[in-house]
């Protein structure tokens, strides 16, 4: 901490006062602007072209100016969709992040120190294995757990002699999201892990030694050192967890196809259904274009917090 | 004493139950994998095999020559691991340790390939593939992954970096260090756990990275795993054994390759302990 | 940094390997061929043999087959067919959405002069026909060829004959046959339909009950446009409230809103159901896989019309370079030959010889399958009429199924759509 709270007046005396060394910094962005510009800005400029056009995917597209972004203002189930999304924030960043956090600093603290490194790096692999599993398949394996009458989740409840708490996992339009939200918990909390893991390797342990010699509790050293000095990490995975829950797709579909009823329908199933099974490219630009454009705004708010508290 | 020792076995039960809750699914497709489909229609998905069998195994590797795949994913994953952490690198130091003017907005920019849905890249990237050649070639496949994965690279890596000692890169300054050789031989080094986690990153998520690879790489001879594994889901009907073997095979290398990381990852603790 | 220099090497190599195979120009004659069944499947296997056959007549051609996945073709059919990739010949979606959009965009070759002159036209029925020919505004039904399906599929029954037996219940007739049956079942305590809401299977129970009560004339201003439908008449409305009512008798499997077809068909191959519901896609699986239980087929009672049509057919892009070829290997899997080795791999052959069938399963297949055809009882799927259907039926008979609406405001909920669509057509 005292280091960072030293570092940051001398960071704005340098910016300050040689502004020229700082221009040499620039050379190291080229690349990767130059990339950027082609792989990423130059399609998603044509992509607006696009969302101003009736365009089946082949042959040419036809301008319609704005009317595909008026369908899409006056589409409600569209935009109802989007209250999914809180929850999908919740269960992709959130959650992940919190628990994420709890969990890297026990095995740091804890379980390195007593049990071992090797004991840390089984936990470790056994809580990303989720995010190695080809979404299709974990959709498929998904619902051997959840099938109401023979699945193995309402079988170990039975079992155990709570039957009664056994559900229509996915079918019940009340359980639906939450059951959802649950699966993508399950699915999403090896990334924060191993990014905070990573992070936590970068503190400088007397940080911790010290408060340890001073009495500190492991509750106290987690809140006053881990927190703090993790802070870039958890800001990457708070803003990238979020980008990824308002425009997940692929494990909505593979679960419930955004049923039952449109009872977990996501924003981006629009783009998806227009782009490939509608074949209306032009409506899936506008689509996802909204949704881009969205996302951006969010994700900027959040950089401009994250710049401001550093 | 005592006392303390119970929390750490308590805290090390609960870690080693999440575990294997997370693991679960995983349970199944090893359970399926072994069987014959006729006992896995007969018996259900939850039952255990009845004996192991290889044939769904054996019948998936062969119909998807699952050998070819692999190296196809094998190539591009590494190359896009490799230039993505390169270009990550090259733009957080000037984000991140340059903190040039702006940098907020540029980042904003950068993420904006975070932002967009595939989707609606497909067509563009078709157009300007066919355009440059590069359509049906994993060259092209490997320079859109790779700059995709690098707008997190850049944003995780020059969070970290702008907290990074100030100190330190004043006195290197002094020592005569240039800025190339300042982020290669001060920088680097005592970033390697974060430099790991994106290279891994971006090994396992272009691994996994099916609707680029299924547009852009439509000749057999180019396709990866994950397309492959896609065979099995037909308009109706899915092959739940093969499906599950084939699952088996297509997570097998990318675990191989996490776990081998892994021990890089800890082996940043040493490197950070120097300073 | 050197591994990517390989990379970038070996992409290249790669690119200038498939620039030199796609063209003919070593004088060799290559004919590529894409389907995406599966090779061991019924219909898979019949083609390996077409292909095999093809290279013994053609020993001057190399035949280049690529298994694809389903998923990819509807994905990138209309990219892959407006590039060099493109193949020779391919099996391709049927639907206004796929082949009628891009027969329309002038990427499929018409084939209607072949088909007549080799007689393929005499070969497929009539209902067959639609999904196959196209007008031009890329609408089936039209008068311009430009598949040329080799299968059909319906659906229809599928029931344990033990249980049946055990219970007391004969095969149906008629519908009230059919409920009387279904009530001794829930009257004993046994479920007696398996079901799954999250795929297809839902929909097709539901557009049953639409045939139950609907004739040809109905069906054609459902599905071409021809006249107004009316979604709370007796066809549409009779059939919501049937649904409804099934429900209600606990006829359908409990709590199946959220089940996908896999766990429906491996349910009722366990023994757990005495009924499944569905199409000749099951019948090739039904029969290798069921060991435990004798099962038989009938069609829904009461119906002369039922789900079902062609399935995905050949097409032959415009950009392939020896469409000769590819018409004459698509003669082959029109041959006799071919055909009856898809009706004795299970599968619904489109001009196959029942006697020549061996399996007695299949045989009865085949034979369901001709009476089925003489009687022009093939009237397609519910979801065809409106792009993006297939999503609003699987959402309006999930809240059937978990009751969370009525039949009045699931038939408002599918109403919409459908309206929506006409008036896009108007433009």
């Amino acid at each position: 901490m005292a280091v960072l709270t030293r570092a940051r007046p001398a960071a704005q005396h340098r910016t300050a006062s040689r502004p020229h060394r700082a221009r040499g910094y620039w050379l190291f962005l080229l690349p990767g602007l130059v990339l950027f510009t082609v792989v990423v800005i130059v399609p998603f400029l044509m992509n607006v072209g696009y969302s101003f056009t009736r365009w089946p995917g082949v042959g040419d597209p036809e301008w319609i100016g704005l009317e595909n972004y008026r369908r899409l203002l006056k589409d409600e189930v569209f935009w109802s969709s989007f209250r999914h999304n809180a929850a999908l924030v919740i269960a992709m960043a959130v959650i992940p992040a919190i628990l994420g956090l709890v969990l890297s600093a026990l095995m740091f603290d804890l379980v390195a120190r007593h049990f071992g490194g090797r004991t840390v790096t089984v936990l470790r692999a056994a809580y990303y294995l989720p995010q190695l599993l080809p979404i299709a398949v974990a959709g498929v394996v998904w619902g051997w757990m959840l099938h109401p009458q023979f699945g193995a989740l309402n079988s170990v409840l039975d079992a155990v002699g709570l039957g009664s708490l056994g559900q229509d996992w996915l079918g019940d339009p009340d359980f639906a999201l939450a059951t959802v939200m649950a699966v993508m918990v399950w699915f999403q909390l090896g990334y924060p892990i191993v990014i905070f893991m990573a992070g936590l390797e970068r503190v400088d342990p007397a940080l911790h030694e010290a408060a340890a010699i001073d009495g500190a509790t492991w509750l106290q050293r987690f809140r006053h050192i881990t927190i703090p000095q993790l802070r870039p990490e958890i800001f990457v995975v708070l803003l990238t967890c979020t980008i990824a829950a308002l425009k997940v797709f692929g494990p909505i579909y593979v679960l419930t196809r955004g049923g039952p009823g449109n009872a977990t329908t996501v924003p981006s199933y629009f783009s998806f259904q227009n782009f490939f099974e509608k074949a209306s490219v032009g409506y899936g630009s506008a689509v996802a274009t909204t949704l881009a454009v969205i996302i951006l705004v969010i994700a900027a708010l959040f950089l401009r917090i994250q710049d401001r508290s550093s | 004493m005592n006392t303390r020792i119970l929390p750490r076995h308590a805290v090390l039960v609960a870690l080693a139950t999440l575990a294997l809750v997370m693991l679960l699914p995983f349970a199944l497709v090893l359970l399926n994998a072994f069987k014959t489909p006729a006992e896995y229609s007969t018996n259900g998905p939850l039952a255990l095999p009845e004996g192991i069998s290889l044939d769904g195994l054996r019948a998936f590797w062969d119909r998807v020559d699952f050998g070819g795949k692999l190296l196809n994913s094998l190539l591009i994953s590494t190359a896009v691991a490799v230039l993505a952490v390169v270009v990550s690198v090259c733009n957080a130091y000037a984000l991140g340790i340059g903190r040039v003017r702006g940098r907020t907005w540029i980042l904003a920019f950068f993420l904006i390939a975070n932002t967009l849905p595939q989707e609606a890249m497909i067509y563009p990237w078709y157009t300007m593939a066919k355009e440059a050649g590069l359509y049906d070639s994993r060259l092209g496949v490997i320079i859109i992954c790779a700059v995709l994965q690098c707008a997190f690279g850049t944003y995780l890596m020059s969070s970290v970096l702008g907290q990074f000692p100030r100190e330190i890169i004043e006195a290197a300054h002094l020592d005569g260090a240039g800025r190339w050789r300042t982020l290669t031989r001060v920088i680097l080094p005592m970033s390697r756990s974060t430099l790991t986690v994106m290279f891994v990153f971006f090994f396992i998520w272009t691994w996994n990275e099916f609707l680029i690879p299924l547009i852009l790489l439509i000749s057999e001879d180019n396709q990866t795993v994950p397309v492959a594994l896609g065979r099995l889901q037909g308009e109706r009907m899915m092959d739940a054994t093969m499906s599950s073997a084939s699952a088996l095979l297509g997570i097998l290398p990318a675990l191989v390759f996490f776990v081998l990381f892994q021990r890089t990852l800890t082996r940043g603790v040493t490197v950070g302990a120097i300073k | 940094m050197k591994k990517l220099r390989v990379a970038a090497a070996l992409a290249a190599a790669a690119l200038a390997a498939t620039a030199c195979g796609g063209g003919s120009g070593d004088g060799a004659e290559t004919l590529t061929i894409w389907h995406y069944e599966d090779p061991e499947g019924g219909i898979g296997r019949a083609w390996t043999e077409a292909i095999n056959e093809f290279r013994r007549t053609h020993p001057d051609v190399t035949v280049r087959f690529e298994e694809k996945s389903f998923e990819q073709m509807q994905k990138t059919a209309p990219m892959v067919l407006n590039s060099d990739g493109a193949p020779d010949v391919m099996e391709y979606n049927k639907g206004n959405a796929t082949t009628g959009l891009l027969a329309k965009q002038g990427l499929l070759t018409d084939l209607t002069g072949e088909v007549t002159r080799r007689g393929w036209d005499k070969l497929l029925a009539p209902s067959l026909q639609t999904t196959a020919r196209y007008d031009a505004k890329g609408v089936m039904g039209g008068d311009k060829w430009y598949g040329v399906p080799n299968y059909a599929e319906y659906v229809m029954v599928y029931y344990n004959k033990d249980l049946f037996e055990k219970h007391g219940v004969k095969v149906p007739t008629t519908l009230e046959e059919f409920t009387a049956g279904l009530d001794t079942f829930t009257k004993a305590g046994v479920t007696p339909i398996a079901m799954a809401g999250n795929e297809y299977p839902a929909q097709h129970l539901f557009y049953e009950f639409v045939l139950n009560r609907a004739q040809r004339p109905w069906v054609d201003n459902y599905h071409r446009y021809t006249g107004k439908v009316d979604f709370n008449g007796p066809e549409l409305g009779g059939a919501a409230r049937t649904f409804a009512d099934w429900v209600a008798k606990g006829y359908l499997a409990k709590d199946s809103a959220g089940i996908k077809a896999e766990a429906m068909g491996t349910a009722w191959m366990a023994g757990k159901y005495p009924i499944v519901i569905s199409g000749t896609w099951w019948y090739e699986r039904f029969t290798s896989e069921v060991k435990n239980f004798e099962w038989g087929t009938f069609l829904f009672p009461g119906n002369r019309l039922h789900p079902g049509s062609a399935g995905n057919h050949w097409v032959v892009p415009t950009r392939s370079d020896n469409k000769d070829l590819a018409q004459e290997f698509i003669a082959l899997t029109m041959s006799k030959r071919i055909q009856n080795r898809i009706a004795n791999e299970g599968a619904v052959a489109v001009a196959a010889d029942p006697n020549a069938v061996t399996n007695p399963k299949y045989k009865e297949l085949a034979n369901t399958y001709q009476r089925l055809v003489a009687q022009d009882g093939l009237a397609f799927y519910p979801d065809w009429p409106v792009p993006g259907y297939y999503d609003t039926l699987l959402a309006g008979t999930q809240t059937l199924l978990n009751r969370s609406k009525s039949p009045q405001q699931f038939l408002g909920d599918i109403s919409k759509p459908y309206q929506d669509n006409l008036a896009d057509l108007g433009n």
